[in-house]
């Protein structure tokens, strides 16, 4: 029987998002797997988000958690002192976000601050507002501060489970695929890939580099700033170790690793190393501390021996060769078609 | 005839290191010039300043009248001036056909128009490749995309850093033929060229630029005359 490719398309992700929907319930009385599969999806969101100012524009940016932890801070600060609802602090965190990145972006882009320079001024971002919210006194300081429990109010967005949490960031992460294709196909998506490939050249062509590398910087910021507030409510506490420079530098490999530019590449990317990362470290901790950390960078440094394009393109040849299976059309096989 | 470009007394250079020195020029509508000298002159500093990449530190660059001396890139580009940089500087990902695209995109007017087909026309060639990534293409066909590219966006006036550059000399002549042809549609071009044969030939008058100054001046004729020329461009 032949199907035709938009058809098989959108079998495939039903499918996938049918999984999605249905691992929570089954190992929903295991708190920690729960935890791991959350932990996926919201570096898969990130690494989703950073896609747009990495992988498009080029920006080697590693401040994810910069604006993570505003968002976190914002959402949970309005929640402790006046008991705002987070889906609120969610929009408010992602302004605050957004606002720093205006704040941060202009005058680099003005400057035109690029490739490592950018790199090192975005991850020093982490680290300032990791000590600044350490000085900050009435929002941050040195201790946590917890936001209220609840055993399971939506208002607040505390829950006993981590099942709403893992459902509120699959929604998320719908969002910010569907953004980033959006973006993709867009003019502004368009410019951001040619300004990643030379930004002297798109320049030239009429390509107002400072506007475009902004925008993608402030929707990247929003939508990690937003994350921040569930990511606040699910820890059920606020820390300036939220800030953290490593864990930004993870969303950046992940987006590197999964395939700079490719919409779906960096959530594969979490899936497979995130999950493996944790896997490793849950069997191996035990024994010797540490040794998945070994493992997992030579699991990287083999992808970037191997697969510097990144490993969408292994799934994007897999998917190539189903597609021309079921709908017996060889001309999907060719490197030139265009993938999902 | 009317004047499209006027130079006058430009210095620029990058950071603290003076490249040009009090650089006065011009172009008429219509025209080709061009800019010869040798390596390190100065040729694609000019260009780059023109274009906004690099901004003069005094001097004027008037484009039909109105000063665009320290304009960002994007702005010179609406403004009417394509430049075709040295190598080509393609999107190497990209595909032939969304580079020309990319090039389009800095005059709206252009796509409506169907310039793409004009290109494909000239260029027969990036028809043929128009889904293949710019990075797959020869030497000879990178050129061509790139001149494409500037074209793409109809501008008034199109700059051109060293076509021939890398290409074998037939290639070179294929290029030439396609920018005679241009100028037979009345584009005003300048080019910057070391390879002086073909540059005497093609332009109305020439500029030389040696240590980012302008030392001579005149038709391809008069130049392709003159003792310095010959002595040390022609080598005769």
């Amino acid at each position: 029987m032949k199907i035709k490719a938009t058809t098989f398309n959108r079998v495939l992700l039903g499918v996938v998002l049918a999984i999605a929907l249905v691992i929570p319930l089954l190992i929903r009385t295991n708190q920690y797997n729960l935890v791991l599969v959350t932990t996926v999806l919201l570096y898969g969101v990130l690494a989703t988000a950073w896609n747009i100012i990495g992988g498009m524009a080029g920006q080697l940016d590693l401040a994810a958690f910069a604006y993570l932890g505003l968002g976190a801070f914002t959402s949970g600060t309005l929640l402790i002192r006046w008991n705002v609802s987070p889906w609120i602090g969610m929009i408010l965190g992602g302004l605050v976000a957004t606002g720093f990145a205006v704040l941060v972006g202009f005058p680099l882009f003005r400057f035109k601050v690029r490739e490592v320079w950018y790199a090192l001024t975005s991850s020093a971002l982490v680290e300032v507002l990791k000590v600044a919210f350490v000085m900050w006194e009435d929002v941050g300081g040195p201790v946590e501060r917890y936001l209220p429990y609840y055993s399971f109010s939506l208002y607040h967005m505390r829950f006993g489970t981590y099942i709403p949490y893992y459902y509120i960031m699959l929604a998320i992460l719908v969002i910010a695929l569907l953004v980033n294709y959006r973006i993709g196909r867009s003019k502004l998506g368009f410019y951001l890939r040619a300004l990643g490939e030379d930004e002297d050249a798109a320049e030239i062509l009429g390509v107002d580099a400072r506007a475009c590398k902004l925008k993608a910087l402030m929707i990247y910021a929003f939508i990690v700033g937003a994350t921040g507030a569930v990511y606040a409510c699910m820890y059920g506490f606020i820390h300036p170790s939220f800030f953290s420079g490593a864990r930004s530098t993870e969303v950046a490999i992940l987006g590197i690793v999964g395939g700079m530019g490719i919409t779906y590449g960096p959530l594969l990317a979490a899936v497979i190393l995130v999950s493996a990362r944790e896997f490793l470290r849950a069997s191996l901790g035990g024994q010797m501390e540490s040794l998945y950390l070994v493992i997992y960078s030579v699991v990287l440094i083999l992808i970037a021996l191997f697969r510097p394009q990144g490993i969408a393109v292994f799934f994007q040849d897999a998917y190539r060769k189903l597609l021309s299976r079921v709908t017996g059309d060889e001309h999907v096989l060719k490197a030139n078609t265009p993938g999902i | 005839m009317s004047e499209i470009l006027r130079v006058e007394g430009l210095h620029a250079g990058y950071g603290k290191v003076p490249v040009l020195r009090d650089v006065s020029f011009h172009v008429n509508e219509g025209e080709v010039v061009a800019i010869l000298g040798p390596n390190g002159a100065g040729k694609t500093t000019l260009l780059k300043t023109i274009s906004g990449l690099i901004h003069p530190t005094a001097g004027k660059i008037l484009f039909d009248g109105q000063e665009i001396g320290g304009w960002p890139p994007h702005r010179v580009t609406k403004a009417g001036i394509a430049h075709v940089p040295e190598g080509g500087r393609l999107f190497p990902n990209m595909s032939v056909r969304e580079n020309l695209l990319m090039g389009a995109y800095g005059n709206r007017e252009s796509l409506r128009t169907g310039v793409l087909e004009e290109v494909y026309e000239m260029f027969p060639v990036l028809r043929e490749r128009h889904r293949q990534m710019a990075r797959t293409l020869s030497g000879g066909e990178k050129q061509m995309l790139a001149i494409g590219r500037g074209l793409a966006s109809r501008p008034r006036f199109l700059m051109l850093d060293e076509p021939s550059l890398g290409l074998a000399p037939k290639l070179v002549d294929g290029i030439y033929e396609r920018l005679q042809a241009l100028r037979g549609h009345g584009l005003t071009v300048l080019l910057v060229e070391q390879n002086i044969h073909y540059a005497l030939e093609l332009a109305d008058r020439c500029y030389v630029l040696e240590n980012g100054r302008i030392v001579l001046e005149g038709t391809g004729e008069e130049l392709a005359r003159s003792e310095h020329i010959k002595k040390h461009y022609l080598g005769l």
